[in-house]
């Protein structure tokens, strides 16, 4: 197959995905207890008043009816209106996914620095401190709850020393004059405003360091086994043969050739933090989708619970479609 | 490679470094208070809860006010008003020349707008007015007549309540509700409210009355007690108002940084027994119950004595209060227990209900707590069931629950909204009690139409007084106001109808 009707076949793929996800929380949010009109209007509304209201947002109606409804307007980027904000979703979404995209950026720069560093020097002293360090971290790391770890570095940095902001994305009055991309480091610079853009840093960094600790502990695994795999071959043997300096066959043949299946990971692992943030952005005040989405759960928000998880939905399949084009760039010998 | 990079990204920032502008807001001119409530919505005519309407108390005002700090209420965009000696007809003269932020002049007619369209939105607060008031209107520009369906003598503290603000019918639609940024008459307006996340509180330069203290206010909105306990002690809000968790709270009275006030809150909670429930349409088990229940231990060991146990409805410190529900009492809950055929061998079998957040996270200890309390009899077997906000509200309007954990603030200050809400016949669906009694019913419509305070008061003592033997409902405790502030922030009242002001607030 080639590489352009791969990518075809790909997207293709990723509509019943994204539908069938669609689908099921369609579903799972109707036949849960929880009437969004009684969230919405409290106990005491006359019902005259909830019938309007299920009227008026199509509640009434058969709910295969809703459902195809909800579908027809999905499909040209309708993702409804919130029941309790009463502003368009997609609105809304748009607004919050600059924040987490900034969070998780930011995450993945910390925890593929971790990642690259510790699980290739683990990898070179096989078997030596270095390499238990790793492991043990590795463990150690992957069994922190992200909001307790969260919390503690809040405490650590934030409340006794005072050296960090413990939440939010920006102190007041700290917000880029002219917003152009949402991502605040980058707006501050695009306004060449310094002041906010070292606020933006400062609040970024505890959350970025908790998400990218956490999720470090794949990337080491990961990184050490490959390389390792990629140290004992003849390749990297030759270069040695050829006087090859260590840390030239180290970063130049041997993590490079390790590459591949890392870059598929990190990059499954960005579209799983795109979503899977929810737990930092809480323990942070991070206002982004995930806050959201968990606010908007305790009012039985519809329309703004399906259009967040479709939208993250949506982030995954791009995403994966994305690391696998660059995988069949970067390693010739992929094949479909 | 990576060398040329940081070469790069280092000269970028050097370059924006020399660019930078600094901010020139005075420290003076803000404070930044934090809380864990949320705003559903700002449109007098929808508002409902507690953040709601306490952030439209700042930004609005209405024909009366309560003098801060007291109950007593005194005229504020109305000048003077009359009573008919029927009680029926309110006859209110409006101050000239008042106008909205936007610069729209509020006369009665706008008044009589306002009033009839809370009423057509019957929006869940709409109750307060559309059950009481047959007609509005507006006999000049500054002359307004409100006449009552019946005499009703808490009416003054209902127009004190946010539901009878007045709108600007230019921007405010008749048929639905408003959603957008409020147009303010009170102190501050909404500069900025992005939902979930902050309010910011902007002096209002067209307010006919004291200016507010400080020109900006923003309140932080977090999610939960130790978000916003974070917030505090890292330094990013100066004052945090609802709701810090009571082993929070007792850290930091502890804390020197930091002063802590605490005053009476008119806030109650409660059991609520489902009467229509085949279980509880017995007034012998509930009453068995209350027995059962030890208050004093909720409020020592789960609130560290930041709440007051509760023998009513009424509060504390509110006329007509009396306390009259049984103390606990483990060997009477025993023998009317068994009284009613209960046996270790057989059992009463319960289901408590309770939400796990809406009332803050120290919810499911209190519900554990009760249920080990009535255990305790060794003749009840308790079984604990939890639902979010949204399911239990659902749960208990469907009549799902037959006994359950709620609480009550105040719309209006009077006996009236701890008694009609709770007790009367067409009221209590809304409290998920459905109870109902005749004679009940009849003491409370009379108490509403005497206006004399003692004739009232004695009547609600006869009314608490038959809750003894019905226990349709089993009060637990009374709660508390607190306010942890740096020590820099002055102003802070502590008001006994629970109207934060941040209009008093300077440093």
């Amino acid at each position: 197959m080639k590489l352009k009707a791969y990518i075809l076949t790909r997207i293709l793929l990723s509509i019943p995905m994204i539908l069938i996800i669609l689908t099921i929380v369609f579903f799972v949010l109707r036949v849960l207890p929880g009437n969004p009109i009684l969230a919405m209007l409290g106990p005491k509304a006359p019902p005259e008043v909830v019938h309007a209201m299920e009227h008026q947002m199509g509640l009434d109606k058969p709910i295969i009816i809703q459902y195809l409804v909800y579908l027809s307007h999905i499909a040209v980027g309708n993702f409804g209106t919130s029941t309790y904000t009463s502003l368009p979703v997609l609105q809304e979404l748009l607004q919050k996914f600059p924040a987490t995209f900034e969070l998780t950026l930011y995450s993945m720069v910390v925890a593929v620095l971790i990642g690259i560093f510790l699980g290739t020097y683990a990898a070179y002293n096989f078997g030596k401190t270095t390499d238990v360090f790793a492991r043990v971290y590795s463990i150690f790391v992957y069994s922190f709850p992200v909001f307790w770890f969260g919390i503690m570095l809040q405490l650590v940095f934030g409340v006794w020393l005072h050296w960090l902001p413990v939440s939010g994305r920006s102190a007041p009055f700290m917000i880029p004059e002219h917003i152009y991309t949402g991502i605040y480091t980058i707006d501050a610079l695009l306004n060449g405003n310094f002041e906010v853009f070292i606020d933006a840093v400062k609040h970024l960094i505890l959350p970025a360091v908790t998400l990218g600790i956490v999720i470090s502990s794949i990337f080491v695994r990961m990184v050490r086994s490959n390389v390792l795999l990629s140290l004992s071959s003849q390749y990297v043997t030759a270069a040695r043969a050829r006087g090859t300096t260590e840390k030239k066959v180290l970063f130049k043949h041997a993590l490079k050739n390790a590459m591949p299946p890392i870059l598929t990971i990190m990059g499954l692992q960005f579209a799983l933090l795109l979503a899977g943030a929810i737990l930092t952005e809480t323990t942070f005040s991070w206002p982004g989708i995930g806050n959201y989405l968990i606010t908007r759960i305790s009012y039985r928000d519809f329309p703004a619970i399906q259009g967040a998880i479709v939208f993250f939905a949506f982030f995954v399949a791009v995403i994966s479609i994305l690391v696998d084009i660059i995988n069949a760039w970067i390693d010739p010998r992929i094949r479909y | 490679m990576l060398k040329r990079l940081g070469l790069f990204f280092f000269s970028l920032l050097l370059l924006v470094s020399f660019s930078s502008k600094s901010f020139a807001v005075s420290k003076k001119s803000y404070i930044i208070a934090g809380t864990t409530d949320k705003i559903t919505s700002l449109d007098p005519a929808k508002a409902y809860e507690y953040f709601s309407d306490n952030i439209l108390q700042n930004i609005m005002g209405g024909l009366v006010k309560y003098i801060p700090g007291t109950t007593k209420i005194v005229p504020d965009m109305a000048e003077s008003w009359k009573i008919s000696k029927d009680g029926k007809v309110y006859t209110f003269k409006l101050k000239k020349g008042l106008v909205f932020s936007n610069g729209d002049p509020i006369d009665a007619k706008v008044y009589e707008y306002s009033m009839k369209r809370v009423i057509k939105l019957k929006q869940n607060p709409a109750f307060l007015l559309a059950d009481v008031v047959k007609d509005v209107k507006a006999l000049d520009k500054y002359t307004l007549q409100i006449t009552l369906k019946y005499p009703y003598s808490p009416f003054i503290s209902i127009l004190a309540f946010t539901i009878s603000y007045p709108v600007d019918p230019k921007v405010y639609p008749a048929d639905k509700v408003y959603n957008g940024l409020p147009v303010s008459c009170g102190p501050y307006m909404v500069k900025k409210l992005v939902r979930g996340q902050e309010i910011e509180l902007v002096r209002n330069p067209k307010y006919y009355g004291k200016k507010a203290k400080t020109p900006t206010i923003l309140i932080k909105i977090y999610r939960e007690a130790n978000n916003l306990y974070m917030a505090l002690k890292g330094g990013e809000i100066e004052l945090a108002y609802r709701t810090l968790l009571p082993q929070q709270l007792e850290q930091i009275q502890k804390d020197k940084n930091f002063k802590t006030y605490i005053g009476d809150s008119p806030f109650i909670r409660e059991i609520v027994f489902n009467a229509k429930s085949k279980q509880f349409s017995n007034p012998r088990l509930r009453e068995a119950l209350s027995y059962a229940v030890n208050r004093a231990q909720i409020a020592k060991e789960i609130f560290k004595g930041q709440v007051n146990p509760l023998y009513t409805l009424i509060p504390a410190g509110m006329w007509g209060h009396k306390d009259v529900m049984p103390h606990y009492n483990i060997n009477k809950a025993v023998a009317k227990l068994k009284a009613l055929g209960y046996t270790k061998a057989k059992p009463l079998s319960i289901t408590l209900w309770y939400s796990p957040s809406h009332y803050g996270s120290t919810e499911s200890d209190v519900a554990l707590m009760i249920k080990n309390q009535f255990e305790k009899t060794g003749l009840v077997k308790c079984n604990v069931k939890y639902a979010e906000w949204a399911t239990y509200v659902d749960y208990w309007t469907k009549g799902v629950m037959g006994m359950f954990l709620l609480g009550w603030y105040p719309d209006y200050f009077d006996p009236d909204d701890y008694m009609w809400p709770f007790l009367e016949t067409s009221a209590s669906p809304g409290m998920g009690s459905f109870y109902s009694n005749k004679s009940m019913d009849k003491l409370l419509i009379k108490a509403r139409a005497v206006s004399s305070v003692k004739e009232r008061t004695k009547l609600y003592y006869k009314v608490q007084e038959m809750m003894v033997k019905e226990a349709p409902y089993i009060p637990l405790f009374q709660g508390q106001q607190q306010v942890v502030a740096k020590p820099n922030i002055k102003g802070i009242l502590m008001d006994p109808v629970q109207i934060f002001r941040y209009y008093l607030l300077s440093k």
